[in-house]
């Protein structure tokens, strides 16, 4: 069943079961893009609930006229979230209070477990350039300009080397990450 | 259900990193916020992009690095062991408890060199390792060489040798230097391997 099926099931009069399964997709989508934007586990699992209190108020309320638009609706919220995450705790509060119990149950999403040894492994196993790419951008956030300076090549370069190497990095990894 | 047009490791590497446009950005977003291929590779990507992280901060990789991370390094606390060495030249060295990186700063004539290799050989000159067509900035007249921590934390006293070869062509090698590290174990372990 799609995202777009489950929206269906849920407006206008509710259906715990394809709430939650929502939710469960949704989550750790979230999650992902709380932990890019804020850098921080706690602020991440925070946006992920309040997004999906406020994407259940929405969709019990109909307000998603076209169930296709579900991530583009999630979207904007995570924007207008991260944008308003001070000025909302009120709110917040308050949708707890609504809506909080059954989301409220969903643990937060598990990343998937590293296997570090693996992982030196692989990046053992790349050429000297790509590697010291990966650490430099990685590690250090140095960036293509800075490491094309370092390695005598064009920005544009690095971002060949870089993309090549995590490319060969998560071949080597496998379905192990 | 897989995704008909995935998103490539390389993009959603790039966006983790921030170095996409906000148009990039926009794309990577909405499509993985609505696709379960995607999200649980992007995941797989940060798992691995913080991995390396770890895997730097621990300074166990041997490699080539650059001043600059060397410099934020310094920033971020962490303890830097140099050695530096000229060409034919020879150090005592040893590593303790507290160090996080353990360097070698090798000096040499870069000028005109379009491929360099790092022989690491033994106290008798046999090859045991050898980093291919390293990274290096000629203007810089040196070579950073990144010594694993752990290996050098556990390692008993003995002697290596490091040299910088010019790789011309076809398959001739032109020395640039050659570095002799004495170690000398002040951690307590074993007295050899």
């Amino acid at each position: 069943m799609s995202d777009a099926d489950l929206v269906r099931r849920i407006a206008p009069k509710g259906d715990a079961e394809a709430e939650a399964e929502l939710c469960g997709r949704m989550g750790p989508r979230i999650r992902l893009y709380g932990l890019k934007h804020f850098r921080n586990a706690e602020a991440a699992d925070d946006l992920r609930q309040q997004v999906l209190l406020t994407m259940i108020e929405a969709l019990r309320a109909g307000k998603l006229r076209e169930a296709e638009k579900v991530a583009s609706f999630v979207l904007g919220t995570c924007r207008m979230t991260v944008l308003d995450a001070r000025r909302n705790a009120q709110r917040r509060e308050r949708l707890l209070s609504e809506f909080g119990e059954q989301t409220a149950q969903l643990l937060p999403p598990k990343m998937p477990d590293l296997d570090e040894q693996r992982l030196a492994g692989c990046v053992q196993s790349l050429n000297e350039r790509e590697r010291t790419v990966i650490i430099l951008s990685f590690y250090d956030e140095q960036s293509g300009a800075e490491v094309g300076r370092f390695l005598g090549v064009s920005e544009a370069n690095v971002r060949v080397i870089r993309h090549r190497a995590m490319q060969q990095l998560r071949g080597c990894m496998g379905a192990t990450v | 259900m897989s995704c008909a047009n995935p998103i490539k490791v390389g993009l959603l590497s790039d966006y983790w990193l921030g170095v996409v446009t906000p148009d990039e950005e926009a794309h990577v977003e909405e499509h993985f916020l609505g696709c379960a291929d995607c999200s649980a590779e992007l995941e797989r990507v940060v798992a691995v992009a913080e991995g390396i992280r770890k895997l730097a901060a621990e300074a166990s990789l041997t490699m080539i690095v650059s001043p600059e991370l060397l410099r934020r390094a310094a920033e971020k606390g962490m303890r830097i062991r140099e050695y530096a060495v000229e060409p034919g030249g020879s150090v005592a060295c040893t590593v303790t408890p507290e160090d996080d990186f353990l360097i070698g700063r090798l000096a040499a004539d870069l000028g005109g060199a379009s491929r360099v290799d790092l022989s690491i050989c033994n106290e008798h000159g046999v090859e045991l390792a050898r980093l291919t067509d390293i990274p290096f900035d000629a203007g810089s007249g040196e070579v950073i060489w990144q010594q694993s921590i752990t290996y050098a934390k556990a390692a008993p006293n003995g002697c290596m040798v490091a040299r910088l070869m010019s790789v011309e062509e076809p398959a001739t090698e032109r020395l640039l230097g050659e570095y002799t590290f004495v170690h000398t174990r002040t951690m307590p372990g074993p007295s050899a391997w």
